[in-house]
Order: structure tokens, then C-alpha cells, then sequence
């Protein structure tokens, strides 16, 4: 078992620098002069040639590229991700430290409300069927097909601006303020879960009524337990299985959705971090940004693979 | 039955309890109050800024955002106050020798920057040094590259002496890029965060907020009525606006055009527009393009309709533009020659057949995607271009590739926006001359042009400084290194509590910041 972990682990670190050398070589394969966009502005231009040379010697973009790739390994080795071409006082660690927190509270918050909504919505609809079925799956279709920008542009109209019950946007530290702090969380957080909460919905009813029709529950219903009784403690938990699986699957990709309900709320995450930092080629944050959110990728799927690897033997070849 | 109608009462109020708690508490961020004898006002401001500031470095042009934070926590020799006039700031007052190439500043007494430690005449001394060497990228280095000497004869006097004559130096100055910084500021890694400003930056969490609170040594600091200063960053321009509606902030700059009505209907709100940065199609005028000739460029300039650039790119926000851009009220605005390209199509296909392209040419448009007015401006000229013949291929990548791109060459013609450092007309030997850059023509140097403009800078203020700039005028409109389209509207938009901020009027817009001093905001 030990030798299988540490197959995977090994697999792991060689498919990180995988992503570290392709996003390495393909940030300075595109156009766009990281020199040139910190000395000008939408507005101006016409920097002296000498600006720009000094400014690409302060960030080291005058070394050949094989150079800088072999510093920014060696710089990884140690734990260090290097520092922002905009603020070449904070270090890429920084940035990813204040912003990571808030993409992830943000993801569990919409996974939370998924699973207090989407299960009893879903189990509802299987349960009781007929129009509420239909008022359910219909709910659960917009859900899915609707934007995420859409729902969060909308919230905002209505619970912001029109009824003036939350602020429209903008982010406040837990720490100083820790009221204001959910006040700002919870429409971003609805506006996320939206897609995964119908998705939850509807894989809970598939597996409800699919339960139903197995024998054992007509056995349970035949020797005289309550309805209720044999759905909620019976039906419902051995359905859990698949809608667990799906959630899982469904927080990743929530991690990829953030960028735009971010962008609607201003709220600060690694997805507003990664697109403006393209925009600006500040190479080692959108670097350090992909190299965190893969090795968490890489880590989970570790995980998986050891935990199948626990759970049936056979996987471990 | 009870079981479940109890369970079911639970569940609602756990869901709904939070939610009701949540959106009754307040989110105001009012904080302290005072009463200035009128009425009472709030001490802090509240400002929703277009984009995040990650490190201010000294004398870089790094945008709008920037300058507003530069005009709170940073003050030059001069300023400028709400109509765009040069105002007396750290400097209380400046004589000018007859030729224009000498500047005396005389300093105010006891200035203090915001570390505690004293300015003096070496402070200006070290700032307008580094603000004319070549590897400063300052915004006004082309200005202060003809710096021949700073002389101190004591701490509050410095004797600033040109290579050349320039009338217009003094509002070079005023621009927030020329402030006064302490000397570690240009140091290889130096920053910008602390100056001589009426504001010092308390907090920041980047890529979220500012705080800036008043500073007691400011040498107006009477004048300032904000105790505080909160910045939020909203990128998206709808998430400005509707922090302003939501009564989140009491400011936010760069208003959409698409929104402008939205605000002017709000009867709690202030939309302040001023005719400002300028949109224009530079060339690549390299040997061999059909652009080198200048019938070409007359024809394209004549080709354009700019009504449709303002309707469709700005929502009807701009004005046209159809010479050089010197705004209608400026002393050196000439009615005919401002409008030497008013849109003529048939003299642009005979200028066309004149320079042998009667069958036009083929050529690429360079835009950018990131900036949507930027592409709506490309794809509206587009048309423009193929009635006189020239077919064109848009390219319109990210706005770092669309910067390297123009800065190579690698464009036929290429949509731009830019704004001058000053109203003075002097502003426009940025764009028509120098070294190889993204805003100006690709390969265009004009020896008579650059002439021109020297002269400006020499002549006398009056008449003599107008004529020459009708030169220019004509000049430009002659040989076309760009050709203007339209002034777009910049706006901020604020509640109407706010009293005394004004946005500034033409390229200066976004010097708004210095008129903070002097604002209020009632509570």
C-alpha cells in the first residue's frame, strides 16, 4: 500500500511540473509586453526605450527564457513563488493567501445551501410527484440553464438596489466586521449555488425514485412502517450515495464558475486575481494562481485514487 | 402531522432567520459626523474607483485610478483647481524669468511629508531630477527632458532653469505624476505611498480597498473636511454604479456611457461629465505602406463619419472631433480648423485615385477587445474605410498584445484613446513625435511639425502663442500623423449630498482628486 501511495505521490509531482513548465513557457509565448503595460495606461503612451529596459531588468524579463525558468524552479523548490510584477513588495504567496480563503468560502457556502435546498427539494419532487414534480423540475431547468451572471445581476437589482436589503457588491475582512462580512457573502453565494443546487435537486429525485421501486422498501411498507419513516430513514439515505459523488464532482467545477460571480460582486477570489493578472502579464501571480488550484486538483485526485485503493485492492495495479 | 408541521416550521425559520438578520442589519458605512455651523456633515468619503492600484510608483503614468489616489496623498508645486486653472500648491508662489526658461518656486513655510520628516527645496531638487532622466518612465518626461539645471539657494527656494523656453511648464508641474516625494521614493524598488498630500494611506487590502485618513501637516489641512477616506475597488463599471445606487458609495469615477441617463434620472445623484480623452486612428507609415502617403491619410481622415463613432461606441457620449484635439473652449480652438476632416467621402476617393489607390488596398485594423468602445469604434470606422477602398481585416487582441503590436508596427492602422498631460496644445508633440511607441504613428516624424511646436512653446502668451497653434493646426490637418474621431465623455457620478467636487474639464478629468479639498458631504 505504501509503494502504491507513493506512486501516485511521484505521479503527482511530475504531472505539477508538467503544469508549471507549459503555463512557464506559454505566458512568455504570448504577445504582450509586461514592461510596457505597467508604464502605461489605457490613456497614455509613449514610454522612452531606456523606461522600458530598466523596467524589464527590475523583473528579470532581460535574462533568456531558459534562465528564468530554471530561477523560477529553483525558487519553487524552496517554497518561494516569487513576487508580483505590479507590487514587487508582496509576494505571490500573499496574494494567493488573502485571495484563496475567499474563493473557497465562497464555493462552500453555494455547496451548504445546494444541500439544504437541492436534497429536499429533490426528494420532494419524487416524492409527492405530479405538479409539484413539475413546478420543481422546471425550477431545477432554469437553474441549470440560467447564467450565473444573470442570477447575480438580477439578485443584485431586486435585493440591492430595489429593496435595499444587502449592499450590491464589495467585500468586507470577517475579522473587522463579522455582520457585514455575511451581509456581502450570502447574494454572491445564492447566485453560485443556483446551478449546483438544481443539480443536486435533480440527481436526488433520480435516486429517490429509483429506491422506491426497489423490493426492500416494499417489504418495509408491507411489515407496517410508517410512510414517513421508511422514506426518511430508509429511502432517502440509501439515495444519498450519487448526489454525495455528484456534489463532490460539482465543487470542482464551482471553482471555475467563481470568476464571474466575483466579477458581479466584487468579491475578491482567485478568479478576479487570475483574469486581471493575465490582463497585466503578471506572470508569477497567474503562475503561482495555477499552480496552487492544480496541485489542489492533483491532491484530491491522490486522495481518490488512494481511497479506491483502500476500498478495492484490485485498483492498486 | 404535528411531527412534520413542527419540523417544517424549524426548517423555514433556519432558513429565513439568518437571511432577515443579515439584510436588517445595517451595512452603512457612515462613521463620525461633525457640525460645521450649517449643518451636519459626514466625515467620510466613500469613493467606488474603476480599478485596483497594486503599487504606486513615483512619476508613472498608471492611469486614472491611480491619479485619483495620487491627487489624495500626494501635492506638487502647483495643482490645479475645478476649472483646470495652475494653482499655487506646496509651491505658494513662482516667478518666470521673460524668456520662459527660468522658474523660481518659492516654498511654503514648515512642510512636512507624511513620514514626519521635512521638505525642502532638495526634496524638489531630487523629484525633478528623476522626472527628467531617460529610464524614469515618467509621464512627463518628454517636458522635462529639456531640465538643465535645479539650484537651491535655501530650503524653501528652487531655481528650476530649461534648456529651451516653455511657457507651458507650469502646468506640466501641476500634473499629480510631478509631486514632490521623499528621496527613498527613487530608490530601485521605491514607492509611492507616502508624500505631502492632503490624505495618508492607512490600510490597504490589495485588489479590495483603501483607507486613507486626513493628514494633520498638510498645508490646507484646514480646508479638508474628511476625516477618512474609504476607496473600493469595483472593476466592472455596472458594480460601480450599483454601489452608488445601493448607497454604498458617495463617488465613483468613470460612469458608462450607457448609464449616463440612469444617473441623471436619479434625483440623488450628480452626474458630472466632461469632454475628455480622444479617440483617433494612428498609421503605420512605414516605407512601402500605402499609409506613407499622406493623400492616404487625408482621405481616410475625410472618410470616417464620427457621429456614428459616438453613437454606436459611446452611446451618443462624445463629441466629434474632426481636427486636432483642442477642446471648443480652449483660447487656441479654431473653428475651421477644428473641423479640416469633416466627413467627406468623395474628396476622400479623389484623394484616394490621386495617391494611385483607386482600387484601395487592403490593410489591418488593429483594436482591442478588451476595452469594448475601443472594438466598437474599430467596427464602426470599418465601413468608412471600405466606401473609399480599403478592405480591412480587424485585429483585436487583449490590450497588452494590441500595446505590443502598436508599439512594433504591427498594424496597418489601429484605433487608440488617449488623453494629453495638459489642455495646453503643447500636449501634442506626445503624438506626433519621438521614439517608436503604441499611441502615435508608426514611423511618422515631421520635421516642419516638430518645428512648429517648438515655436509654440517660445512664443508669447496672446496672440502670438494662438497663431502658432494655428499652425500646428494647419499642419496636422496637412499631413494627418492621426486622425481624430471623437471626445469621449468621462463622468463621475456622486450623490448629491457631495458639495464642491468637480470634475475637472478636458484631458485634466483625472486630476478630479485635487478638488476633494475643499469638498463636503452632508450627512
Amino acid at each position: 500500500m505504501a509503494r502504491f501511495i507513493l506512486k501516485r505521490i511521484g505521479l503527482g509531482i511530475v504531472l505539477l511540473w508538467l503544469v508549471v513548465t507549459v503555463v512557464f513557457l506559454a505566458l512568455h509565448a504570448v504577445p504582450g509586453d509586461p514592461a510596457a503595460i505597467l508604464l502605461t495606461s489605457e490613456g497614455s503612451g509613449g514610454v522612452t526605450p531606456e523606461a522600458l529596459e530598466k523596467v524589464r531588468q527590475q523583473l528579470g524579463l532581460d535574462q533568456p527564457v531558459l534562465v528564468q525558468y530554471r530561477d523560477y524552479l529553483l525558487g519553487l523548490l524552496q517554497g518561494d513563488l516569487g513576487t508580483s510584477f505590479r507590487n514587487t513588495s508582496s509576494t505571490v504567496a500573499s496574494y494567493i493567501g488573502a485571495r484563496l480563503p475567499n474563493t473557497l468560502e465562497l464555493v462552500f457556502a453555494a455547496a451548504l445551501i445546494a444541500v439544504v435546498v437541492g436534497v429536499p427539494l429533490g426528494a420532494l419532487a419524487a416524492r409527492r410527484g405530479g405538479w409539484i414534480d413539475t413546478v420543481i423540475s422546471t425550477l431545477t431547468t432554469l437553474g441549470i440553464s440560467m447564467p450565473v451572471y444573470v442570477i447575480g445581476t438580477f439578485f443584485v437589482l431586486i435585493f440591492a438596489l430595489q429593496l435595499g436589503w444587502f449592499p450590491a457588491g464589495g467585500f468586507t475582512e470577517f475579522s473587522s466586521d463579522p455582520i457585514e462580512h455575511l451581509r456581502k457573502l450570502l447574494l454572491p453565494a445564492v447566485a453560485l449555488s443556483f446551478g449546483i443546487t438544481s443539480v443536486v435537486a435533480r440527481m436526488t429525485r433520480s435516486a429517490v425514485l429509483e429506491t422506491v421501486a426497489q423490493d426492500w422498501v416494499r417489504t418495509a411498507k408491507s411489515q407496517g412502517l410508517p410512510r414517513n419513516t421508511v422514506f426518511s430513514r430508509h429511502v432517502l439515505r440509501n439515495s444519498l450515495n450519487p448526489v454525495v459523488t455528484t456534489l463532490g464532482l460539482e465543487i470542482g467545477s464551482l471553482l471555475g464558475s467563481t470568476v464571474l460571480v466575483e466579477r458581479v460582486f466584487t468579491w475578491p477570489g482567485m478568479g478576479s486575481l487570475l483574469v486581471d493578472s493575465v490582463n497585466a502579464r503578471d506572470y508569477p501571480i497567474v503562475q503561482g494562481v495555477v499552480i496552487v488550484i492544480a496541485a489542489l486538483f492533483i491532491l484530491i485526485n491522490i486522495a481518490v485514487d488512494v481511497l479506491y485503493g483502500v476500498l478495492d485492492p484490485r485498483a492498486r495495479h | 402531522m404535528g411531527y412534520r408541521s413542527g419540523l417544517k416550521k424549524w426548517l423555514v425559520a433556519a432558513v429565513i432567520a439568518p437571511v432577515m438578520i443579515l439584510s436588517g442589519c445595517s451595512g452603512s458605512g457612515d462613521s463620525g459626523s461633525l457640525d460645521a455651523g450649517s449643518g451636519e456633515l459626514n466625515t467620510t468619503l466613500r469613493i467606488a474607483l474603476s480599478a485596483d492600484v497594486a503599487d504606486l510608483k513615483p512619476s508613472r503614468d498608471q492611469g486614472a485610478a491611480a491619479m485619483m489616489l495620487d491627487t489624495l496623498i500626494h501635492r506638487g508645486l502647483l495643482g490645479y483647481d475645478g476649472n483646470g486653472d495652475v494653482v499655487p500648491a506646496l509651491a505658494e508662489s513662482y516667478d518666470v524669468n521673460e524668456t520662459n526658461t527660468e522658474f523660481t518656486f518659492h516654498l511654503r513655510e514648515g512642510l512636512k511629508f507624511q513620514d514626519g520628516s521635512d521638505l525642502t527645496s532638495e526634496n524638489v531638487k531630487k523629484t525633478l531630477e528623476f522626472l527628467a532622466s531617460s529610464d524614469s518612465g515618467a509621464k512627463i518626461f518628454a517636458t522635462m527632458s529639456d531640465l538643465d539645471s535645479v539650484e537651491t539657494p535655501d530650503a524653501q527656494t528652487a531655481v528650476v532653469k530649461l534648456k529651451n523656453p516653455n511657457v507651458a511648464f507650469p502646468a506640466y508641474l501641476a500634473d499629480t505624476t510631478a509631486a514632490i516625494l521623499p528621496e527613498e521614493a527613487f530608490s530601485a524598488e521605491g514607492t509611492a505611498w507616502s508624500g505631502a498630500g492632503p490624505f495618508i494611506l492607512e490600510e490597504t487590502n490589495p485588489g479590495v480597498s483603501f483607507t486613507l485618513k486626513k493628514n494633520p501637516d498638510f498645508y490646507d489641512a484646514a480646508n479638508v473636511n474628511f476625516e477618512d477616506i474609504t476607496i473600493t475597488i469595483y472593476a466592472d463599471g455596472q458594480a460601480r454604479l450599483n454601489a452608488l445606487l445601493a448607497g454604498d458609495a458617495d463617488l465613483m469615477d468613470f460612469v458608462p456611457w450607457e448609464s449616463f441617463s440612469q444617473v441623471e434620472s436619479n434625483s440623488d445623484l450628480v452626474l458630472d461629465g466632461q469632454s475628455g480623452p480622444w479617440m483617433y486612428l494612428h498609421f503605420n507609415v512605414s516605407n512601402g505602406s500605402p499609409l506613407a502617403n499622406e493623400k492616404v491619410r487625408q482621405a481616410i481622415a475625410l472618410a470616417v463619419n464620427r457621429e456614428n463613432v459616438a453613437t454606436s461606441a459611446f452611446s451618443g457620449q462624445a463629441t466629434v472631433t474632426a481636427g486636432a484635439p483642442i477642446a471648443e473652449g480652449s483660447e487656441f480652438y479654431n473653428a475651421e480648423l477644428a473641423n479640416g476632416w469633416s466627413q467627406n467621402v468623395e474628396k476622400a476617393k479623389q484623394l484616394m485615385a490621386e495617391a494611385g489607390y483607386a482600387d484601395g488596398f487592403d490593410a489591418v485594423l488593429l483594436s482591442s477587445s478588451q476595452y469594448a468602445f475601443h472594438q466598437d469604434t474599430a467596427l464602426s470606422v470599418q465601413p468608412d474605410l471600405e466606401a473609399i477602398g480599403i478592405r480591412t481585416t480587424l485585429d483585436s487582441p487583449d490590450w497588452a498584445t494590441r500595446q505590443q503590436k502598436a508599439a512594433e508596427g504591427q498594424y496597418d492602422i489601429a484605433v487608440a484613446g488617449s488623453a494629453g498631460v495638459v489642455n495646453d496644445p503643447s500636449f501634442l508633440v506626445n503624438f506626433v513625435t519621438g521614439p517608436a511607441a503604441n499611441n502615435r504613428s508608426y514611423g511618422f516624424d515631421d520635421p516642419e511639425l516638430n518645428q512648429l511646436l517648438a515655436a509654440g512653446l517660445t512664443a508669447a502668451p496672446g496672440a502670438d502663442r494662438v497663431a502658432a497653434y494655428d499652425a500646428v493646426q494647419a499642419r496636422i490637418i496637412e499631413t494627418v500623423p492621426f486622425a481624430s474621431l471623437v471626445a469621449r465623455t468621462q463622468a463621475f457620478a456622486y450623490t448629491n449630498k457631495l458639495t464642491g467636487f468637480s470634475n475637472i474639464p478636458g484631458f485634466l478629468t483625472f486630476e478630479s482628486g485635487y478638488t476633494l479639498v475643499g469638498a463636503k458631504l452632508a450627512a
